[in-house]
């Protein structure tokens, strides 16, 4: 739990100093956000990049990442209109956000199937809801994870996406993170989304991160904010361009009697990294994360979850399903806080790794920290290869070693595409997700 | 359980141990603190040969380089290793003339735990009668054990009389830069046990730091190396249930174990240290230490098992280096915190060997205002197939201000391995108490049940005599807590 306090700024940090001085020069970030992101400067100073045995980041190098010669996009580049509409899902062509490099884009978004649930307001005028600053100025001041420190430092075109009171759309809300890319060299965008779901309302959100060209590191931080008796039910498409770096802070804030069901569905790419903060606030809070990556080749994709039980009676669920071939690695370092008092919590987590190749990795780190006593808290991980006993079953049956091996992995993954709560995704998660299990 | 109904009310009242240790023990001191000069007067003092006072050096000089380490979730505050005396002689402790003289809550204690009474005497340092002699009982062992060609002496004993065995395996498998406690342990280590069973031998008892003479105060840095070679076998307990005080508040011990090839090591330890005040933790002792194994040869197998229910801090990693092919780690443990002690425990199993198997099972109670961890690593290196590790790390809460926390390690780097991990944390079942109570049972007798259910899987690991010993020790320890 250690934090890495460093004396001076390393070679690394000072690359991202003089981004960030360039940053403030062009593109100063305006009214409320100032203050802010010069707090968040100073956190990311203090913090630094870490180094090989920072407990955040056992499993994760970043050593490579943190050494790249990233440049800012610049200008407001147009993603190819085909390219945009193959990434839209069905059923979302009218409840589309698009944010490109970071920068919300009202020229390509849609959300007329929404009008009248939602408000989509800039962040620096959202900040004008004294409620909302002092969130954000405690968010900035208790950062621990040190990209989140460095997105909130180049904050200049955050979003808010306002879900009104009982509101409750048919349609999902899609928000569409793409980056540009560049073939010049390597480029940084930092999306910065803030969700608020109403009282009682209930929504179906997901959250889509693509690139058109390679060479990109999106450092994505999103804020889901539930109000009592409010229900979301989100999902995370991670499905980069190979060679990209991608990672997202998600912090979840839980009122009374709120629920958020969140589902992760992660392609892999050179370095994946899914930060997952949620706080159970108050009584009747539930909460349930899954996640299902599919990795081979050289890619990457890590879960770094804690849960925070901060009242009584509230539960949380988790589970993971990796597949990892060829020289894939995958970590899944998920810790379950109950607090003092929050007694009559509920909680439990699986974790499962299915390995392909002698050359791949897996490390699991399930930790529970309890600090109260009426409490049923649970955590299992298994770490195993494909059933040869379920194989010979099948070829018995007459399937061959291919059919028989790619219909274990695949229903192995579905356990999790299945609990996806809107059919387009999960077809389509079925479709090009579960093809990379196919020889 | 009818005796236990007696237990449970009347020892309330001195769960608190109001006895301290007074007498000083009159020893021939060094002055405190730490220098080369120190190290080369302690390897003097002792008559070590040269490789021995390398070692140290060596040790000590990779110590100084070394920062002590703050990823455990224990909080204390800083010691001054400058403040410590590193060596003390002692000289034998005052004999009392009958049990009379002893504390009668120390004599109290014994009896719930159900000590035997001359056993008791010697806990208590009285004169036992010729028949019960413990140096007479010792040299008896020591015979039968001689002709067998068991070696079982202080490590002292063995710098002298086995350098070739003590230089050839000390340090292997706790290499002197290991850690910092470990490197500390290996600059300024004064006496220890020493165990080396022959080819083809099955140790012909379980060897206990009981019938080893000499070394009743082994002193702080306490160095332990048991070697087991081919197709031998040995049963080692360490420790005792009845609390243990002493006057030095670190404890940084290394035990090294070695097993050759089809070699079987059960290492046993009862711990239960004085673990302070269970208000302030004012005196408690700090139990900072390294234990490893090394299954070095094929099909050797080496097991822990640990009641550890003192101490104001615990520190402590049993595990296992996988390395010969087919061999076989355990460990079970029962952890207990009360008062407000603190606990990060738990083991690495390393899996280098192919076909290597190992399994976990650990049990953690917490109450009052405790914190008690669970810290594991399995590990499966890249060339070793066919792993298979089975882990089960289970807390238990008594009571709403003590705390209870699990950090296993899963790597794997190999894809035939097969590992499983499970944990769980809970309080006692209310309706495993209403069952009982239902027939009648008092709630007492009930948790001390589901407690000792709860921890079976352990103490039937444990030598007889020590499992029901240990059992009393829980229920002795939770009393207050509980109910």
């Amino acid at each position: 739990m250690s934090g890495s306090v460093k004396e001076a700024p390393g070679q690394a940090e000072s690359l991202f100093l003089e981004l960030h001085k360039k940053f403030i020069k062009d593109t100063p970030p305006s009214g409320g956000l100032r203050p802010l992101a010069e707090a968040a400067l100073k956190r990311f100073e203090t913090l630094g990049f870490p180094h090989r045995k920072h407990e955040m980041y056992t499993f994760v190098g970043t050593q490579d990442l943190v050494a790249q010669p990233f440049t800012l996009s610049g200008g407001d580049p147009t993603p190819d209109g085909d390219f945009l509409r193959s990434q839209i899902l069905p059923g979302c062509e009218k409840s589309v956000v698009v944010l490109v490099d970071g920068r919300y884009r009202a020229d390509l978004s849609d959300t007329s199937a929404l009008a009248g649930d939602l408000a989509i307001v800039h962040l620096a005028e959202a900040l004008a809801d004294s409620d909302l600053q002092k969130y954000f100025k405690q968010v900035v001041d208790e950062e621990n994870d040190v990209f989140a420190a460095l997105n909130a430092a180049f904050l200049t075109e955050g979003v808010q996406l306002a879900l009104k009171q009982k509101a409750a759309p048919e349609a999902p809300l899609q928000i569409l993170c793409v980056s540009s890319g560049s073939a010049a060299g390597p480029v940084l965008n930092q999306p910065r989304v803030l969700i608020q779901v109403g009282p009682l309302a209930e929504v179906k959100l997901i959250t889509s991160f693509c690139g058109e060209r390679p060479n990109y590191f999106v450092n994505a931080t999103m804020d889901i904010l539930v109000e009592e008796g409010g229900q979301v039910a989100c999902s995370q498409v991670q499905r980069d361009a190979l060679d990209a770096w991608n990672f997202c802070k998600t912090r979840i804030s839980l009122a009374s009697d709120s629920r958020c069901f969140s589902v992760g569905a992660y392609y892999g790419s050179r370095l994946v990294r899914h930060h997952c903060d949620a706080r159970l606030k108050a009584p009747g809070a539930e909460f349930a994360l899954n996640a299902v990556s599919v990795l081979g080749g050289q890619e990457q994709a890590h879960q770094f979850v804690r849960i925070h039980h901060e009242a009584p009676h509230t539960t949380s669920h988790q589970l993971f399903k990796n597949i990892v071939d060829g020289k894939g690695r995958t970590s899944v370092d998920g810790t379950v806080i109950v607090c003092a008092g929050a007694q009559l919590t509920h909680s439990d987590q699986l974790i499962n790794n299915l390995m392909l190749s002698d050359e791949a990795r897996v490390d699991n780190k399930p930790n529970l920290m309890i600090f109260a006593d009426d409490v049923k808290c649970t955590h299992g991980a298994t770490v195993g290869q494909v059933d040869p006993d379920q194989m010979f079953y099948l070829k018995t049956r007459g399937l061959s070693e291919k059919t028989a091996k790619e219909l274990l992995t695949k229903s192995f993954a579905e356990s999790v595409i299945d609990t996806v709560r809107f059919p387009a995704l999960a077809a389509e998660l079925k479709r090009s997700l579960l093809k990379k299990l196919e020889a | 359980m009818a005796d236990n109904e007696n237990t449970v009310s009347d020892v309330i009242e001195d769960k608190k141990y109001k006895y301290g240790f007074t007498t000083k023990v009159d020893a021939e001191t060094f002055a405190k603190g730490l220098n080369e000069d120190v190290i080369r007067a302690i390897s003097q003092k002792k008559n070590e040969p040269e490789f021995m006072l390398d070692f140290r050096l060596k040790a000590y000089r990779k110590w100084l380089t070394m920062k002590e380490p703050a990823w455990a979730n224990v909080h204390y505050s800083p010691i001054d290793y400058q403040n410590i005396s590193y060596f003390s002689a002692p000289k034998p402790k005052k004999k009392l003339e009958s049990l009379d003289e002893v504390d009668p809550e120390v004599l109290k204690t014994f009896e719930k735990l159900g000590i035997p009474l001359d056993e008791q005497k010697r806990l208590a340092n009285v004169a036992v009668d010729a028949v019960f002699d413990s140096v007479s009982v010792a040299t008896t062992h020591k015979k039968k054990l001689m002709e067998v060609g068991v070696i079982f002496c202080p490590i002292s004993e063995a710098v002298q009389e086995y350098p070739e065995l003590v230089e050839q395996y000390l340090g292997t498998v706790v290499p002197v830069g290991d850690n910092y406690f470990a490197a500390l342990n290996s600059a300024v280590f004064t006496d220890g046990s020493f165990v080396y069973i022959p080819p083809g031998t099955v140790c012909p008892m379980e060897l206990s730091t009981y019938f080893r003479i000499n070394t009743e105060e082994t002193g702080q840095f306490e160095r332990t190396l048991i070697i087991c070679a081919e197709d031998s076998y040995v049963s080692y307990l360490e420790g005792c249930t009845a609390p243990q005080f002493d006057t030095n508040q670190l404890h940084a011990a290394v035990v090294e174990l070695v097993a050759l090839d089809n070699a079987e090591i059960k290492y046993s330890t009862v711990q239960n240290w004085y673990s302070g005040d269970p208000e302030t933790g004012k005196g408690g002792i700090f139990n900072f230490v390294t234990k490893r194994g090394k299954c070095q040869g094929n099909k050797s197998k080496i097991s822990w098992t640990q009641v550890e229910t003192g101490s104001a801090i615990t520190w402590k990693y049993p595990s296992c280096i996988l390395q010969g092919d087919d061999s076989v780690g355990e460990f079970y443990s029962v952890a207990l915190t009360n008062g407000i002690m603190q606990a990060d425990t738990g083991t690495k199993m390393i899996h280098l060997g192919n076909n290597t198997r190992s399994s976990i099972i650990s049990k953690g109670i917490s109450a009052d205002r405790s914190s008690n961890s669970y810290r594991g690593q399995v590990k499966v290196a890249k060339n070793s197939s066919n792993a298979r590790n089975y882990s089960q790390c289970d807390s238990m809460l008594v009571g709403d201000q003590c705390s209870a926390h699990t950090f296993p390690y899963i790597e794997a780097a190999n894809s035939s391995v097969q590992l499983e991990h499970e944990a769980s944390t809970s309080k006692i079942s209310e309706e495993q108490l209403f069952y009982f109570e239902q027939r009648g049972i008092s709630r007492e007798n009930a948790i001390t049940a589901v407690i000792n259910g709860f921890c079976k899987e352990v103490f039937k690991q444990l030598p007889m005599e020590f499992a029901v010993e240990a059992q009393k020790l829980l229920t002795l320890k939770l009393e207050n807590s509980v109910g």
